[in-house]
């Protein structure tokens, strides 16, 4: 009795979180013209003519590249400081690790504003280069916050261990530290992909001619139309990060990083 | 464990000058606009926003819906934290993959959803005039009801993984220890399960209310211009208005409370240790 | 053999503004296996990591084999260490964790392995080659630890607690194996312990430390028979341990009359030292327990509680009854403060 309780709690909390998202997959198979569920009939018109639309694919090809780019970049910097921040006495280590946090404090439609007034328009800096630096702040918590979590599990007498054995500072790391912490770099390059593909309020003020994000890409195509192609192009990205997140968690358990 | 100040600074200090220029230096002096006007330092605009009465309705509204759905998510986080936690650990590890996978999908396809579930012609609509409830489709988007339900489904699995980690930490046994002394499941519940997940609500309940704080997505799709919150409100400001002004305070409030959110979860987090 | 063959000189060595050892001097004999021996927080281990050359020590030199190392780096010093965790590389096989420093030093590949399985042989893991260390057992862990140590022919080979981390069955294993392999390489081994049967059962010398300092330094029978002071006699299971004023014993709690003159400050006698069952002394029976080949009686007195070890032939005394006992000169070890 207890357990149909706990499964019918636990069914109605699914429904309610993945429903909606399995009315976006039939609503996106309509053969309809109109948004609608249950679907007016089922086809895949909708779900092959989302490839057709010009803007889709561009802004696609935009977001691959910054979420692809912006998260190599913040595991540069981030991986040394959190290597740092976890096995130096550093003066300021708090400070430093708060200013490395700040962009998930700092609400994402501000700092796309701010970039966007002082950087952009001042500096004559161009709209894709401000949204890759934006994305790169934007992931750079996670990745200090995922790498710092695998450095902790490795215990630092295996650093001092391979010194003893010949090696320099930097051998010590190459060769020890990171193969070691390698699910967890690879988890935070997940983490951050998907979050920067997903992200709307940095990139909203970050536009220009021809630049645009997909999902700011989305938006602005729902203002003008409601027919089922968003729905199926919703449908595909789902999936698609849902793959990349399943092979990552048959490969390493990505959900202990989370 | 390393003594060699220098390098550990070499180490540490791109992340973190990246993050001043790029960040913190934009972000600060955006902020200090709304303080700046040609006479010198003032609180004018401060005082000008907080005298109109919509911007004061939609600090209100926003302030109430994360307060609302930061609520809501823990009763329903609790229930379901609960029985998950009680679950075998296999049938625990795939409800738990369940409750993360929409962390991975889209916000803009999370929310859309919901126009075609609250839609003029979407289910709910369909069975409220079939049954004979309603003679025509009654308005469901573009209300606070609508931007609550997204705001909730989106954030919502923050709290439930928050509770139930805190939840993991609950010794065994202590449960049926309570009830064989004779504690009814109220009295469980307030002396035993909620102290021992304070930790794991105050997460979650940050998490969720800062996320409902600024999300821009939902109330921009399931809000419109009739259910403004602050992160739409600044967007039509600058976007509509140029109103610069405006937009800095708004930042700054919503900073403040973000901030201020994700300090307490800071300190009570710690205070156990 | 040289005498000096590690020289520690005025070593001082500090965390921070903390001075974990201040103004150390050691000598260790070539080929020898000497003991750090103390408490936790006596300076051992912060002495040992400034031999590998992990910590700079904030004054005072060191040198191994008459070469003054003491601002050589870590990785280029020629010890090896032991490390209390293993601290094995989890990324790599057996036998690539004891080809790892070979092949930093760019070695011919033939030599490697040769070297490698020459290693993996002596410490007897032959056979265990592809294993990852997660698939081994603690005691191969460490076999493993020690081979990868000393494939490199290290002028000194540190251990750190070598033994706390195995049971009981396993750690008399590995004593014979350490003492096999020194024999056998015939290398310089110092190692820390907080354990005396450890330190007494293995070592050619012992350093007794308190503070940071030297308390003692001798061969295990000179600490085990002759403790110097209190906190050695404490360590070597001296555990009835009184100070002496004129022709008493006395403790925080009382005294004792004393049965012959004294001419050290403190007296320290074992359980096994103090007689029972007759003598001039009288006391209470407040705890007794059957240990084999004697019985362990704890006994209140003026001085507060004796430990005394009786002969199982005895009669038992019950608890809470009176019981004689001595004190015996002959038994007794002088000891400084």
């Amino acid at each position: 009795m207890k357990n149909l309780t706990s499964w019918a709690i636990i069914g109605l909390t699914l429904t309610f979180l993945i429903g909606p998202f399995i009315i976006i997959i039939f609503a996106g198979a309509s053969a309809g013209e109109s948004l609608a569920f249950p679907p007016d009939g089922l086809s895949l018109r909708w779900y092959l003519k989302v490839f057709t639309i010009e803007s889709f694919r561009q802004s696609f090809v935009l977001s691959m590249g910054l979420a692809i780019f912006g998260t190599l970049a913040a595991l540069l910097l981030g991986i040394p400081a959190a290597y740092a921040l976890n096995r130096y006495e550093l003066p300021g280590a708090e400070t430093i690790r708060t200013v490395v946090a700040s962009p998930i404090i700092v609400p994402g439609i501000i700092v796309g504003l701010a970039l966007l007034r002082y950087m952009v328009i001042p500096l004559d800096v161009t709209v894709t280069v401000a949204l890759f630096m934006a994305h790169t702040a934007l992931v750079l918590p996670y990745a200090v916050r995922v790498v710092s979590s695998s450095l902790n599990n490795l215990r630092s007498d295996m650093e001092e261990a391979a010194v003893l054995l010949g090696c320099t500072r930097l051998q010590a790391f190459t060769k020890v530290v990171l193969p070691n912490i390698r699910g967890g770099v690879l988890a935070a390059f997940i983490l951050g992909f998907v979050t920067s593909f997903n992200q709307v309020p940095v990139s909203l003020f970050l536009s220009g001619p021809g630049v645009r994000t997909l999902p700011i890409d989305m938006l602005a195509y729902m203002e003008i139309t409601y027919d089922p192609s968003v729905a199926a192009l919703s449908a595909l990205l789902a999936f698609m990060s849902l793959a990349i997140v399943f092979i990552a968690e048959r490969l390493l358990g990505f959900s202990r990083y989370v | 464990m390393f003594s060699n100040t220098r390098e550990g600074l070499a180490l540490a200090l791109p992340a973190a000058i990246f993050a001043l220029l790029l960040f913190i230096l934009p972000v600060g002096i955006l902020l200090s606009e709304a303080f700046q006007s040609d006479a010198g330092w003032t609180l004018s605009g401060y005082t000008d926003f907080f005298s109109k009465p919509l911007n004061q309705t939609v600090f209100l509204r926003t302030l109430k819906l994360g307060v609302l759905v930061a609520g809501t998510a823990a009763v329903i986080g609790y229930a379901a934290a609960f029985s998950i936690s009680n679950l075998s650990p296999v049938a625990r590890g795939r409800v738990f993959g369940l409750v993360i996978l929409p962390l991975m999908i889209s916000p803009v396809a999370r929310t859309y959803a919901w126009i075609v579930i609250l839609g003029r012609t979407g289910i709910v609509n369909d069975a409220l005039v079939g049954l004979g409830l309603a003679e025509t489709p009654i308005r469901l988007l573009f209300t606070e009801t609508a931007v609550f339900l997204g705001l909730l489904q989106l954030f919502m699995p923050l709290m439930i993984i928050s509770l139930l980690s805190a939840m993991e930490n609950i010794p065994r046994d202590v449960i049926p220890a309570a009830r064989v002394l004779g504690a009814n499941w109220f009295q469980v519940f307030f002396r035993v399960i909620l102290p021992l997940t304070k930790e794991g609500l105050v997460v979650g309940g940050t998490l969720v209310f800062t996320g409902a704080l600024t999300a821009y997505i939902t109330p921009a799709i399931l809000g419109g211009s009739k259910v403004l919150m602050l992160e739409t409100l600044l967007y039509q400001q600058v976007n509509v208005s140029n109103d610069f002004v405006s937009a800095s305070v708004i930042a700054m409030i919503l900073i403040i409370m973000s901030f201020t959110a994700n300090l307490l979860l800071k300190r009570i987090a710690t205070a156990r240790k | 053999m040289s005498e000096k063959y590690v020289s520690l000189r005025n070593l001082t060595l500090s965390y921070g503004k903390t001075v974990a050892v201040p103004n150390l001097n050691l000598d260790v004999v070539e080929g020898e296996l000497i003991a750090l021996l103390g408490p936790s927080g006596c300076g051992k281990t912060t002495t040992m990591r400034a031999i590998a050359g992990l910590l700079t020590p904030t004054s005072g030199t060191i040198a191994i084999d008459g070469r003054d190392v003491t601002r050589v780096a870590a990785n280029k010093r020629g010890i090896g260490l032991v490390f209390q965790s293993y601290a094995l590389f989890p990324h790599l096989s057996a036998f690539e964790n004891v080809a790892f420093g070979l092949r930093l030093q760019k070695m011919p590949e033939t030599e490697i392995r040769q070297r490698t399985e020459a290693g993996i042989a002596t410490v007897g893991l032959a056979g265990f080659e592809k294993r990852k260390p997660a698939e081994m057992s603690g005691g191969q862990q460490q076999r493993l630890a020690l081979a990868r140590s000393l494939v490199m022919e290290p002028k000194v080979l540190l251990l750190d607690e070598p033994l706390s981390n195995l049971d009981a069955r396993l750690r008399l294993e590995m004593r014979t194996e350490l003492q096999r392999v020194q024999k056998k390489t015939g290398v310089t081994m110092v190692f820390v312990t907080h354990d005396q049967s450890e330190a007494l059962a293995l070592a050619d010398r012992i350093v007794l430390m308190k503070d940071g300092k030297i308390e003692q330094l001798g061969t295990p029978h000179q600490l085990y028979a002759e403790p110097a002071t209190a906190f050695a006699a404490e360590f070597m299971g001296f555990e009835n341990i009184f100070r002496v004023q004129g022709e008493n014993l006395v403790s925080d709690f009382g005294q004792l009359p004393l049965g012959f003159k004294a001419t050290s400050p403190m007296l320290a006698w074992r359980p096994s030292g103090v007689q029972v069952g007759q003598g001039p002394l009288n006391g209470r029976v407040s705890a007794s327990s059957f240990a084999g080949g004697h019985r362990e009686y704890v006994i209140d007195t003026a001085l507060g509680q004796i430990k005394a070890d009786a002969p199982i032939e005895t009669l038992e005394v019950p608890l809470g009854e009176n019981i004689a006992f001595d004190l015996p000169k002959s038994n007794a070890r002088q000891l400084s403060e």
